[in-house]
């Protein structure tokens, strides 16, 4: 319990969110708005993921907004033009990997500095793409939910990121490579001394964050009928602080997914939250604020007394 | 030398990307070529964001216009609506020497400031859409009185709801200038209608259609009762329809607001969306160009009571040049137009 | 990059170093745009960039983002990093535009209080990273949302605060002496941060801190009180540069500054300022801010499209970056060609 004190009080705090929100606004938890908040976040969970493990091995990457806009617009031009859902998906996650693989050759390879590349490729990727599309709107129509009902529609969804969470986790536990991230981001020379080769392993990452995205970014856009284009600057924030909340050290090292989990599912809340407890919605960035100083304060101050 | 190939590489790449031709900023004088001694009128217009469906629809009336006149004609705008960048671009207009400027302000303030150097240097300044101070600029083409268009929309959501119930407004973001005064002036149409009860503080969508989808989820969640929904940026109808659709509420919770027509069609004819409030956007961009040509070659001047473009007759009130009502667009008229 | 080998004096090392081959760059760029985007008028007046105006402008433009990189170069070479300072800038300027429209203070006390906020604000920043031992990213990413969201919470999100005094707004708009007069400020600003990291044994410890943290502490220097202060100068100047802003557009509202640290950082880094600290020179930010400056505006009077100025200032910080890696890169694949690999080689003699 002690060893996992961050992610227990993430999931205090969570829980206490719940708790309150079930006294004060209980018509939060209506189950068809419910569920409709939950897919909406489902993507940005599997991003959670994939920047978890980039966290771990000690770098970060700001570009994931823009590479899941460009996925996303991508995957939904293919969609307008009627082509299978089923090559679809797989060429949303594989433009997702080139991309990633893009920010990972920068880094593992040439050894730049991923918060300066990833800020280069943020802004690159975002221009390019408001470039091409001048904002208007891709109709993805007859795809939308997949085809399928907007119940199994939203349930696949969710589904498929609670999959991919649990894969992960477990990956990261158990898997070699998944080890081998944290070998990395607590300290990548001895990782090299003792045989791993840290910069495959960060390589993997960034194309595994890029994938992940590719895959958030389809299942974000048969959401709706209609996607928009405009690359969302934000998202970079949201995923980056789920994870932070949730326990990963940006420092390398330690954190895992459950927390990542717990974090997400806090600062989503907010927003809501506001709107069911008739709290004016321009109090929500300070709480975020908030909220992100508070959990890494708490970290502050465990290191202090354990330093001594 | 590996340091001089990186060098040329940047050089080359800006070289490059310079000399391709750009079909964004349209019919924009060739850079480098020698310009004709004043004879082509520079227009330079300016939108509250260059990748917004609404301004690049206006800008295709603008260019309409800009071809027929034999006008070189400028459209750029920040890329995201930046408060800072609309004073930076009008202040590099000046330095570049165009004839006249157009502007739809995000911040009328700031934009103001601005503007009155343009004047100073005899630059000939209008506004369109959303206008500034009135010693900014010359006229205003003006497609509703931010008053009018609150009107319109808090009318037609009376007329749905019958005169009483509860309704939210969908806004941009917290920020958005237009946004906040059409609520001001809804709040104050509210007094007409005592049993219409706006149920919440503006939800910001900050111009994103799934954060609008995602407001109006929560919304109509929170307040069961909650009869209509008000998107009034163009982004928050479709957004807002989605919601109701997956809500399984059509026709418990009307949806209208200020959009595009294409963006909205499908969801009318399925009567998600009951109507949306807007105007000609072409004729707004077209009468626009014509307006600021005319005042740089003073065929139109202060004072004057009426505009003459070809066969249509604008009426200026004071100094606004009236382009006409808003439009509601449902299901008996929206597929006529195109934008 | 620059200290490393044995030419790090004389000529040949100036020439070589990052920050010449920036101003290279940097005039490059200018003659390009300079050839591309000037005309002559019907008057016969010069237009476009080449122009007086277009000049004076490219400078007031950048001095906001200017004030932010200068400040977040110490806070850099401490291997920290700032991501408030664009939260900062909206905040003061909101505080700013309150007392002085609400609570009807004079505008200079208004000012100060701006000020004052600002350095507060940075100093929020400073406890958190030096006494509790914080990570700057995740600091200011959270102080980068609080200080965004009171700004938003005390206008509600929608107040504007505007109509400010013409003595005020001279300081944006105006000319003194015939220069925009934000640039005297800026270039008193400029000298003193110049003088402070390189001059001042105070500011030299900032990259000894960045190289090595323990290594300074062991010396003797008291690391946290240093590193505190530059983040303490990042707020005040955040909050100036809001002024400025606020003079120059006439206006305060709760978005001013959305978008500043990513440009700040951007200048930085470009002007060759090491992410990891201990490495970077105040002037490279300044030219590195002149450089993106000029590439912006350049391509406007060039009548390109807007969206070109991010993609190319993407690409230009990739290949500053990757500049100073290649040859590092080229000559390790060139030795590792070069080694057979049976025949073992004698350890390097230190």
């Amino acid at each position: 319990m002690k060893q996992h004190f961050r992610e227990w009080s993430v999931a205090g705090a969570l829980g206490a969110m719940l708790v309150a929100l079930a006294i004060f606004a209980p018509r939060f938890y209506e189950a068809q708005p419910l569920l409709s908040r939950l897919t909406d976040d489902a993507p940005t969970l599997i991003i959670a993921c994939g920047m978890a493990s980039i966290i771990i091995c000690r770098q970060i990457d700001i570009s994931v907004g823009s590479m899941f806009a460009v996925c996303g617009v991508c995957s939904a031009l293919l969609l307008e033009h009627h082509w299978p859902i089923a090559a679809v998906i797989p060429i949303s996650i594989a433009l997702g990997a080139v991309l990633g693989a893009f920010n990972g050759w920068l880094v593992a390879g040439l050894g730049l500095p991923s918060i300066v590349v990833t800020l280069a490729t943020m802004v690159t990727w975002k221009e390019a793409l408001r470039w091409m599309r001048q904002g208007v709107l891709v109709n993805v129509g007859s795809a939308q939910w997949f085809g399928l009902s907007q119940i199994h529609g939203q349930l696949t969804i969710i589904a498929t990121s609670l999959v991919i969470l649990v894969i992960s986790a477990l990956a990261m536990r158990h898997l070699a490579m998944g080890r081998f991230v944290y070998a990395v981001g607590a300290d990548a020379e001895a990782a090299r001394l003792a045989g791993l080769r840290p910069r495959l392993v960060t390589f993997l990452m960034f194309v595994r964050l890029g994938a992940l995205t590719g895959l958030a970014a389809i299942l974000n856009a048969v959401q709706a009928a209609t996607l928009q284009p405009n690359p969302d600057s934000g998202l970079e924030l949201k995923v980056i602080a789920a994870v932070v909340v949730g326990g990963v050290a940006i420092s390398g090292g330690r954190g895992n997914l459950w927390g990542v989990f717990c974090g997400l599912l806090l600062l989503a809340c907010i927003t809501p939250a506001l709107v069911y407890l008739g709290i004016p919605p321009y109090w929500g960035k300070a709480i975020q604020g908030a909220i992100i100083l508070l959990a890494v304060v708490a970290d502050g101050v465990r290191n202090r007394k354990t330093r001594t | 030398m590996k340091r001089s190939l990186s060098l040329l590489l940047a050089l080359g790449l800006a070289f490059g990307a310079c000399s391709k031709s750009d079909n964004n900023a349209p019919a924009s004088s060739s850079a480098g070529a020698a310009p004709a001694a004043g004879k082509k009128i520079t227009i330079a217009m300016l939108p509250k964001s260059k990748g917004n469906a609404y301004f690049i629809s206006c800008s295709d009336g603008a260019k309409k216009a800009a071809d027929e006149l034999g006008v070189d004609l400028l459209f750029d705008g920040p890329t995201q609506t930046d408060p800072g960048m609309q004073n930076q671009i009008v202040e590099g207009w000046i330095a570049k020497g165009v004839d006249a400027i157009a502007v739809a302000a995000e911040n009328k303030d700031a934009l103001s400031t601005a503007l009155r150097k343009a004047q100073a240097q005899g630059i000939k300044v209008i506004s369109y859409d959303a206008d500034v101070l009135p010693d900014a600029r010359t006229f205003f083409v003006n497609q509703a009185t931010p008053e009018g268009i609150a009107n319109a929309l808090t009318d037609e959501a009376a007329k749905l709801m019958n005169n009483e119930g509860e309704f939210a407004i969908i806004t941009a973001s917290l920020t958005a200038a237009n946004q906040n005064e059409w609520i001001k002036y809804i709040k104050q149409r509210l007094a007409k209608y005592p049993n219409l009860k706006l149920v919440a503080d503006p939800l910001p969508s900050n111009d994103k259609q799934d954060e609008a989808q995602q407001q109006a989820t929560t919304i109509m969640s929170a307040h069961p009762d909650l009869k209509l929904i008000m998107a009034i940026c163009t982004p928050g109808v479709p957004g807002a329809a989605e919601a109701v659709k997956q809500a399984g509420k059509v026709g418990k919770v009307h949806v209208i607001g200020l959009g595009l027509p294409n963006e909205n069609k499908d969801y009318v004819h399925q009567g998600v969306t009951d109507a949306v409030i807007l105007w000609d956007t072409g004729k707004l961009g077209y009468l626009t160009i014509e307006a600021a040509d005319a005042l740089v070659k003073g065929t139109l001047k202060p004072g004057d009571k009426e505009f003459k473009v070809g066969d249509t007759v604008y009426k200026i009130d004071g100094d606004n040049i009236l382009l006409g009502e808003p439009t509601v667009f449902d299901k008996s008229n929206i597929d006529k137009y195109n934008f | 990059m620059a200290a490393s080998n044995s030419k790090s004096t004389g000529w040949k090392a100036v020439l070589r170093s990052h920050e010449f081959i920036l101003f290279a760059v940097l005039v490059a760029e200018w003659v390009l745009f300079y050839a591309l985007g000037t005309h002559r008028n019907a008057r016969g007046m010069t237009v476009g960039f080449g122009s007086l105006d277009a000049q004076y402008n490219i400078l007031r433009h950048s001095v906001e983002i200017g004030l932010l990189a200068l400040v977040m170069t110490p806070v850099i070479l401490t291997g920290g990093i700032d991501l408030s300072v664009g939260s900062v800038l909206g905040f003061s300027a909101i505080v700013f535009g309150k007392l002085w429209q609400d609570a009807h203070w004079p505008i200079a006390a208004a000012a100060l209080a701006a000020l004052v906020t600002g350095a507060a604000a940075g100093g929020l920043n400073a406890f958190l990273i030096t006494w509790l031992r914080l990570p700057p990213l995740i600091v200011t990413l959270g102080t980068y949302s609080l200080f965004r969201g009171f700004a938003e919470a005390l206008t509600r999100g929608a107040d504007i605060f505007t109509g400010f005094p013409a003595s005020f707004t001279f300081i944006g708009q105006e000319r003194i002496l015939g220069v925009p007069a934000q640039l005297p400020i800026f270039a008193l600003v400029a000298v003193a941060v110049w003088l402070l990291v390189h001059r001042t044994t105070f500011g030299r410890s900032f990259r000894a801190i960045g190289f090595a943290p323990e290594g300074t502490r062991y010396a003797g220097i008291p690391v946290e009180r240093r590193v505190a202060l530059a983040y303490i100068l990042s707020g005040l100047v955040s909050a100036l540069a809001g002024l400025i802003y606020t003079a120059r557009l006439n206006q305060a509202t709760a978005d001013a500054g959305t978008g500043y640290e990513l440009a700040a950082i951007t200048a930085v880094v470009l002007g060759g300022t090491s992410i990891f600290g201990g490495i970077g020179t105040v002037h490279g930010t300044l030219l590195g801010v002149a450089a993106v400056a000029v590439l912006s505006e350049g391509l406007f009077y060039a009548d390109q499209p807007r969206e070109l100025g991010g993609m190319l200032t993407g690409v230009l910080l990739i290949v500053a970056l990757g500049a100073s890696v290649v040859p590092k890169v080229l000559s390790k694949w060139r030795s590792s060609r070069q080694t057979a690999p049976s025949t073992p080689q004698p350890p390097a003699s230190t």
